[in-house]
């Protein structure tokens, strides 16, 4: 029993630095832009696609997929925010998240199609030599590739919060978020600012991307559920918080992970689900934010 | 340097600016005065490309910058201490300045403007690395201004600096925009505090419901009938 | 009554008369197929659009209602209850459900309401296909009978678009509209922002609800939580925006361009029906907030002006070199 559960524990914190990892991007996004990009998951859909492609087609290891799979869904966010996004970024507040959120679902629509299109419904995983690899700490099992992808969660998480607090673009991002106004007073392009934080935020989709599709599969219909996981942990997180998205991707994890073992692994994502309904009503600023003045 | 030609502001259908033209010459300092609401503000920030102008025209050197995004009028030597100063609060008071010199044409020279600032503000130094949003009010004003010169301006506009200060503390800020001012920065300056603006310009316009009511040497229009028994009373 | 309101009633009273003569025009079960499914849509996007288009509030959980509709009435009926009382039961357990979760759910404004009428939407999903994990039977398949089915889609549709009509033309209409224009607006006019929000709801899910048990009674198998399926709510979501949301007729326009163009193109290049639609989605959301019925206002009215220019300006004008 008591095995059982310190080895779901860990688990749930290894794969909840993948959830962090994933709501990291569209954390990013809405705390810029307050663009609410729901179709963030078919962004981690297009991510593991392109690690998919450069392994098999390519015999590329997995985890070294990461900087091309940031760069096409780079790309892809810039394309995507200045033809579509750009749009509604001079609109007041409220429609901006309404319309973006519209905007982006049919955007989902459209992209889980040309998947399909692409790579057809079937599923798709990678599995490189390494895969069955595990160590044996106290009686608890760390999969290789699992403890490989909790240290690029980590390690992005790390890189991104430095990028924010010492370069002098971060910098600008930070500004603009706390006011645009006197952002470009200071010679800053905002709307540079908002290209770019939606471009990374989009990139990061792609290092998660890579991880969902190295631990788990992927295929086409996946993008709503991740875009879900997404929202909790961006919710539970706080938002704009990255350290609190992170901590939040970790209480997702556990969460899901104590309820398949304390009840049953078909109400996994239902956990998840209620208790983000439950801090949307009650804690709508996050376990980890503090209210707005 | 800055000449305004009649333009026209509207806030949707609202117009708050009408036929206004304005011109600010090499090394002056100008005062814009007038009432609350009479639209300094937004005249400020059509010059700064916040918002844009419906007629008329702005220029700046011989440039027409109506409609130059602002973020490239900072880049052309034009930056402004908005109202109520607007600086960073989450971040420190380095980094606040560190921003003021985002620019390029200001990024290469930013430790000696930092030094010119320090030496300016010397209440600065001492809290380089606070947080912003711990200053107090006549702190926040001068990191408004420390940062707004961290872009090396060629004109500043600073919109009502004195606000909510010490009578001690307006009478420095205002020793201080002299000081700038000698020291080649030229200036356009919002104030309400009518008396003290209009003894430190060259020149002044009065604003009044959106409209350029008068105009004059700073210490001539100080003089004027209306203006003594509209503001000084 | 002018003139204009006696062309519509009469234009109205054809096309019911056509549609209800139709079944004695063919018997061609896949025509029979996709007139229904334009029906099913109409009558989701119609009840989407009282609380989606009328009172401003994203519902993103629509296939909620739908599913528990469905479910009410497959369960009951299979069970070997009578069809009516059980399609009847599935429009009140739809009602049921927008009432206990109204209240919880309109303490989230905006944004947060859209997300979260979405999880709660996944949340059923979700357990009922835990719970009913099997494929669902019809009993009766021996003597089944697609024209009642028809009939009862027909009904259920006029019934909705009515009730639409006469909703959205009441005071509570008018309130619904105040409340999408501005809560706050609202409240200060001594409008109750949450009962109109909730009357709403309720409409909204009753009408949902009933398309659910129509398509349990319709449908020869299938798993019961795949009406709770989130296409349920997105599909219908954007032919109401395509038609029109906060108008009657733009429902149902977007849902005939739906079902019209996915078989157009199904007859042409396959399933790429949903990339177009999302495409047009996204150009509507953008740059036709009112939809294809603003489009079709906008050319009504440049042809008006275009038309009276023609006919005004005197011909010798012309060619003297005064017009651009
Ligand atoms: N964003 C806005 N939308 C609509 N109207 C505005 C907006 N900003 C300012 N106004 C209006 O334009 C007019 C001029 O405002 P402005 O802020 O320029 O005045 P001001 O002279 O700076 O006043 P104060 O001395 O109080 O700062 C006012 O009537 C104000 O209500
Ligand atoms: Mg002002």
């Amino acid at each position: 029993m008591f095995e059982g559960l310190s080895q779901n524990l860990v688990f749930g914190i290894l794969v909840g630095s993948l959830y962090g990892l994933a709501a990291m991007g569209l954390s990013m996004i809405f705390g810029v832009t307050k663009l609410l990009n729901v179709a963030h998951g078919e962004l981690i859909m297009f991510g593991g696609y392109a690690c998919f492609w450069a392994f098999s087609l390519l015999d590329i290891d997995p985890f070294l997929t990461i900087p091309l799979a940031m760069l096409a869904l780079f790309l892809i966010g810039a394309v995507l925010y200045s033809l579509i996004f750009s749009r509604t970024i001079k609109l007041p507040d409220e429609s901006k998240v309404k319309n973006s959120l519209l905007v982006a679902f049919g955007l989902s629509v459209i992209l889980q199609n040309l998947a399909l299109r692409f790579w057809t419904a079937d599923e798709r995983g990678v599995t490189p030599a390494y895969y069955q690899t595990s160590f044996t700490a106290l009686e608890v099992r760390f999969p290789l590739v699992r403890l490989a992808s909790f240290a690029v969660a980590l390690i992005f998480l790390i890189a991104l919060r430095l990028f924010l607090k010492n370069t002098y673009t971060g910098k600008a991002i930070r500004a603009t978020v706390q006011n645009w106004e006197a952002a470009s007073l200071m010679g800053i392009d905002i709307h540079k600012v908002y290209l770019l934080s939606f471009s990374i935020g989009a990139a990061l989709a792609g290092v998660a991307g890579t991880l969902v599709v190295t631990n788990y599969s992927i295929q086409p219909a996946m993008g709503l559920g991740w875009t879900m996981k997404a929202l909790i942990v961006m919710v539970l997180g706080g938002l704009g918080s990255i350290p609190g998205t992170f901590i939040g991707g970790l209480i997702l994890g556990v969460t899901e992970s104590a309820t398949s073992f304390f009840i049953n692994s078909n109400y996994r994502e239902v956990a998840g689900l209620i208790l983000f309904v439950l801090v949307l009503i009650f804690r709508p600023q996050g376990l980890f934010g503090t209210k707005e003045s | 340097m800055l000449s305004i030609d009649t333009i026209a502001v509207f806030y949707k259908e609202l117009q708050a600016i009408w036929d206004v033209s304005l011109d600010v010459n090499d090394g002056e300092i100008v005062a814009l005065v007038g009432p609350n609401g009479a639209g300094k503000t937004t005249i400020l920030r059509v010059i700064s490309g916040l918002i844009q102008p419906s007629a008329g025209k702005i220029s700046f050197q011989g440039q027409n910058i109506s409609h130059v995004p602002p973020h490239k009028i900072v880049e052309l030597g034009l930056s402004q201490v908005p109202e109520s100063g607007k600086i960073f609060t989450g971040m420190s008071v380095l980094e606040n300045l560190e921003l003021g010199a985002y620019v390029a044409r200001a990024r290469k020279d930013r430790s000696a403007s930092l030094a010119r600032v320090f030496e300016i503000f010397p209440r600065l130094a001492e809290r380089r690395n606070q947080l912003a949003g711990t200053l107090s009010g006549g702190e926040r004003q001068m990191l408004a201004i420390g940062r707004a010169l961290m872009s090396e301006p060629r004109l500043l506009m600073l919109d009502e600096p004195s606000f909510g200060l010490a009578p001690i503390l307006v009478e420095h800020m205002f020793e201080t925009i002299r000081k700038i001012n000698q020291q080649g920065l030229t200036i356009l300056l919002v104030e309400q505090n009518v008396q003290a603006s209009l003894e430190l310009a060259h020149r002044a316009y009065l604003l009044e419901n959106g409209r350029i009511v008068g105009e004059g040497k700073g210490k001539e229009l100080l003089s004027f009938e209306s203006v003594r028994s509209a503001y000084l009373a | 009554m002018s003139t204009k309101q006696i062309i519509y009633l009469a234009l109205i009273a054809v096309i019911l008369v056509g549609l209800a003569l139709f079944p004695f025009m063919t018997q061609d079960d896949s025509t029979f197929n996709l007139v229904i499914l334009v029906f099913l849509y109409m009558t989701l996007a119609s009840s989407w659009n009282i609380l989606g288009g009328y009172t401003g509030q994203t519902n993103l959980g629509h296939a909620a209602f739908f599913g528990a509709g469905s479910l009410a009435t497959r369960l009951l009926w299979v069970g070997g209850f009578p069809a009516v009382p059980s399609i009847l039961a599935g429009g009140v357990i739809a009602v049921a459900l927008a009432l206990a979760i109204g209240i919880p759910a309109f303490k989230l404004k905006g944004v947060y309401f859209a997300i979260g009428t979405l999880a709660l939407a996944l949340i059923l999903n979700i357990t009922i296909g835990n719970v009913f994990p099997e494929m669902s039977y019809n009993p009766a398949i021996s003597d089944y009978q697609i024209v009642p089915r028809y009939y009862l889609f027909l009904g259920l549709t006029v019934i909705t678009i009515a009730a639409a009509y006469f909703l959205v033309n009441s005071r509570w209409g008018l309130g619904m509209m105040a409340v999408r224009e501005g809560e706050e607006a609202a409240e200060s006019l001594g409008i109750s922002a949450l009962r109109h929000k909730l009357l709403a709801l309720a409409a909204s899910a009753f009408f949902a609800g009933l398309a659910g048990s129509a398509f349990a009674y319709y449908h020869v198998s299938y798993y019961l939580n795949m009406p709770f399926g989130p296409e349920w709510t997105f599909d219908p979501m954007m032919m109401a925006y395509i038609g029109g949301t906060g108008t009657v007729i733009g429902p149902i326009i977007g849902s005939i361009f739906f079902v019209g163009l996915k078989q157009l193109l199904v007859w042409n290049v396959g399933e790429y029906h949903l990339i177009i639609f999302g495409v047009l989605f996204i150009l509507i959301v953008l740059f036709l907030p009112g939809g294809l019925v603003e489009a079709w206002k906008k050319y009504q009215r440049w042809f008006t002006r275009w038309y009276q220019r023609r006919n005004t300006s005197p011909r010798n004008v012309i060619g003297t070199g005064h017009l651009p």
